[in-house]
């Protein structure tokens, strides 16, 4: 008998022991003290950067290598220095970055960095910004700049001013100081059609959702099968932090353009939330009506962002709204796969003839998008010293266009251009990836526009590479559209000096930011039941949700949302 | 015989004590240290700040964590998603080691074992692909696949926009992945029950069954209560991936638990002190769950934790 009670006491003792090992209880509580515990001796360190800058002489070469982390894109992670372009910086500076990216949700994964105290050298926080100021994790730039940043200080002089938070300091340098037009890197926001769709039906001018679904429709009955699988009429993306892109086609279609949960009159410059609008309803109603018809997937409601990507690049899906930068892989996939009818086109839809679209971000300086130096760096002058090398115009020809001879080449009057082959390579994402364009492409101090020689920085942005890189798709669809370029299709945007309201800075824990997590939890819900509703139901169940809607703080983010857009025309920054 | 004082036990049994002493001191700086942080939850925590700097804010962070509406919501998601996996997960894993325990031949024994351990060593990001896969509408949904040929529906179900199949498709996914594993402990436990007993029992004509009923279980009893107690105090912890990965806003009414809850408003707000407010909560309800069942269980006589 004590045998079997001492048996049975060990296996206890390893029970609990295994699952003490396993429990995870105290983790929060472990993670932000030891933050508090390291936080402040970082800052402490930060406070004095010409120190350790002293320390490295004017030309340092001793090979360094830094962590960066890019919260705003996804990309494949690696060593500068393994590709082409970041060798020859290497050369030129000894420094290595190890990039990093963005997997899964950017603000948790800020929430957790900067909770540990786990912080790269050299950070892209995206809309995490205020995130970072906020925990003092980015240093003053000024000093430095002044020192270390000739070649930066003459770019981006124009802008100076605007780079400067609140307090005077520049946390960030921005990316893209323009030098004559404004690059766009993605198309806008825009309702993506199947070329096969327009090709059947004689290239018709699309401006209406209603003609977009008509379209999609009488396509559907003809082909009710595209690659042996059933055709997809119209998908949506509903997915966690990407649900915007179900809510934010609303406004456009009226023709507003998007600032993220609010729309500000004209006039009287008044802000208001879009959310139980009329346009809204009569956004989601018409995804009702589509539904009802069998045109709308039922599934892209519930699928998550790969399986969104995975079903597009199949070439069964007729139509959907996007932004340019959020189906790149599918774009790829398709361009890839070679049948261009499969490919898309996109249009700046609205609900009725005659309203004019405003798809189109007015041009502006994006001051709080850009990059900047962690608290946690060593040593933050050579950072400094490689941004400003690399913004030296021969190395940003170089970054953009790769070696002459090469990459690209220089005709008898100094233009560049790319020959087919140089064009095809160049396109190649594998090719992007090991030469280096992948890395340096934007998330860096650079210029943008033209460079002093009237070249474009961007070879797809030079003429004499556009109308090369064109298939021959493109060029019938170009031409029968009338357009130079496929961002052509949108009307000019507006004037507006307070856009956009989305990009303002919350405040962690303000009603304004509950707000918009709580809408976007209610609209997540309600949205897709809306949807696949029956018609004679939706009236009702639409008036349920609009109840629920205003049980929401909306008049504190109206507020907030007009104190940002009041400030904005006097000229402060917000 | 007199009582030895503390002091000369102790140096009596020094071996022991200093066996003992680094766990201590691992169970001290990594579980009662961190205790700390949970200061964290009174204050408008900024990180990076400097303590004495620090917004004090009282009871505010629990406040909004009672006040909220979807708080109880989420309490209940948990509760009931915690409840179904804890039932589940006893029912099934005894019974499986149970039906594992009475084979004779071996390598069936082993390969069965085998491919019920294998799916808790796939990630959930996996699993729950794997999931969405087979509950799809599209050809490759197995599921509807084979309803639909059996004629028991006439067209395909969309299993993840249903809140009410929520609790149902995450039990079931659970056991599926942690079937096997769950065995293991229980598989030791019958190796420990005296052989004796079964001789004896086979000698005096009892029936499988009835070995079953009346050795096995029995035998099996103060490892399931134990298990049970720990369990208890866990029962906060309905795990996260599942959840997240399965869910969403169609059935965000089913699957949001505490953990969702404290990431949405917590984590990702950068609001940390209400992520700390929460752990807090979690580890008070689940000390008193524990120190209940353990007071219930030595009530009933039975074997228990401490």
């Amino acid at each position: 008998m004590k045998a079997t009670k001492m048996r049975f006491f060990l296996l206890a003792l390893v029970i609990m022991l295994a699952l003490a090992g396993c429990t995870k209880g105290n983790n929060e509580a472990k993670d932000s003290s030891s933050a508090s515990a390291n936080s402040p001796s970082a800052s402490e360190s930060s406070g004095d950067p010409s120190s350790s800058a002293s320390a490295s002489s004017e030309a340092d070469k001793t090979p360094v290598t830094f962590s960066y982390f890019n919260a705003a894109v996804a990309g494949k992670d690696g060593n500068t220095n393994e590709t082409v372009l970041g060798k020859l910086l290497e050369d030129q500076t000894g420094v290595n970055f190890k990039m990093e990216h963005l997997v899964g949700d950017l603000n948790t994964k800020l929430g957790v960095m900067i909770a540990s105290g786990d912080l790269p050298d050299v950070m892209v926080p995206d809309s995490g910004i205020d995130k970072m100021l906020d925990a003092k994790a980015f240093i003053p730039l000024n000093e430095l700049l002044d020192k270390y940043g000739p070649n930066i200080k003459k770019l981006y002089g124009p802008y100076w001013e605007d780079m400067k938070s609140p307090d005077g300091n520049i946390y960030i340098i921005p990316f893209a100081a323009n030098n004559g037009f404004v690059p766009d890197m993605y198309q806008p926001g825009a309702f993506y059609i199947q070329r096969g769709v327009l090709k059947e039906f004689g290239y018709p001018k699309i401006t209406t959702l209603d003609e977009y679904f008509d379209l999609i429709k009488k396509y559907k009955e003809k082909h009710p099968q595209i690659n042996g699988g059933d055709t997809i009429g119209f998908d949506v993306l509903t997915d966690d932090w990407r649900f915007f892109t179900l809510t934010n086609p609303a406004p456009n279609l009226a023709g507003l353009p998007n600032e993220g949960e609010v729309f500000v009159d004209m006039q009287s410059h008044h802000a208001a939330v879009t959310g139980d609008k009329d346009f809204m309803k009569r956004w989601i109603q018409k995804l009702n009506e589509a539904n009802s018809q069998g045109l709308l997937d039922k599934e892209s409601l519930v699928a998550k962002y790969d399986q969104y990507i995975a079903k597009l690049s199949t070439g069964r899906v007729l139509g959907f709204f996007d932004y340019g930068w959020q189906i790149i892989p599918a774009q790829q996939n398709l361009l890839q796969a070679g049948d261009d009818d499969r490919r898309y086109m996109g249009f700046p839809l609205v609900f009725d003839k005659g309203t004019k679209d405003q798809y189109m971000d007015p041009p502006k300086f994006v001051a709080n998008r850009g990059i900047g130096i962690t608290s946690k760096a060593q040593d933050p002058a050579r950072i400094i010293q490689y941004f400003d090398n690399m913004v030296k115009e021969e190395n940003q020809k170089l970054l953009f266009w790769g070696e002459k001879g090469k990459t690209y080449e220089v005709d008898d009057k100094g233009r560049f251009y790319q020959t087919d082959e140089q064009i095809k390579q160049t396109q190649n994402p594998d090719f992007q990836q090991s030469y280096g364009f992948k890395y340096y492409s934007y998330y860096w101090p650079m210029g943008a526009g033209l460079f002093s020689d009237g070249n474009s920085y961007f070879a797809d942005r030079q003429p004499e590479v556009i109308e090369k890189s064109y298939s021959e798709g493109d060029k019938t669809l170009l031409n029968a559209y009338g357009l130079k370029v496929f961002t052509d299709v949108y009307s000019p945007p507006d004037e507006r000096k307070w856009y956009p309201v989305w990009t303002a800075n919350k405040q962690q824990g303000s009603p304004e930011q509950i707000f918009e997590q709580k809408k976007t939890d209610l609209q997540r819900k309600a949205f897709p039941k809306l949807i696949l509703a029956a018609p004679a139901k939706f009236d009702a169940l639409w008036n349920d949700y609009v109840a629920d809607f205003n049980k929401l703080d909306v008049k504190a983010y109206e507020d907030w949302a007009n104190g940002v857009v009041q400030d904005r025309l006097n000229g402060k920054k917000r | 015989m007199v009582r030895k004082s503390l002091l000369s036990k102790l140096i009596e049994q020094r071996t022991l004590v200093l066996m003992s002493v680094p766990l201590l001191l691992w169970l001290f700086v990594f579980r009662y240290i961190p205790v700390w942080g949970w200061t964290i939850a009174f204050q408008h925590f900024r990180p990076g700040t400097k303590l004495f700097d620090q917004e004090w804010v009282g009871f505010d962070n629990f406040k909004f964590l009672f006040q909220d509406e979807s708080f109880y919501r989420v309490m209940r998601n948990t509760l009931a998603m915690s409840s179904i996996n804890l039932v589940l997960g006893f029912i099934t894993a005894i019974t499986l080691a149970i039906l594992l325990n009475e084979l004779r031949h071996l390598y069936f024994k082993r390969i069965v074992q085998t491919i019920s351990y294998m799916p808790h060593f796939i990630s959930w990001v996996v699993a729950s692909s794997i999931i969405v896969n087979a509950l799809s509408t599209e050809s490759t949904g197995i599921v509807n696949l084979i309803l639909l040929k059996l004629g028991i529906i006439q067209e395909p179900i969309l299993w993840l926009a249903e809140g009410k199949y929520f609790w149902g498709i995450l039990g079931t996914a659970e056991v599926w992945k942690n079937l096997g594993w769950n065995t293991i402990i229980y598989l030791a436990a019958i190796t420990t029950i005296d052989p004796a007993q079964y001789e004896a029992a086979e000698i005096d004509g009892a029936s499988r069954l009835q070995r079953i009923l009346y050795i096995t279980l029995p035998g099996l009893k103060p490892v399931i209560v134990i298990l049970l107690i720990l369990n208890l105090g866990n029962i906060l912890e309905s795990g996260f991936e599942p959840q997240y990965l399965l869910g969403n806003g169609l059935t965000a009414d089913y699957s949001d638990n505490l953990d969702i809850f404290v990431l949405k408003y917590g984590i990702a707000m950068g609001n940390f002190s209400f992520a700390t407010a929460a752990g807090v909560f979690k580890t008070v309800i689940s000390f008193i769950l524990l120190f209940s069942a353990n007071h219930i269980a030595k009530r009933l006589g039975q074997p228990r934790l401490f």
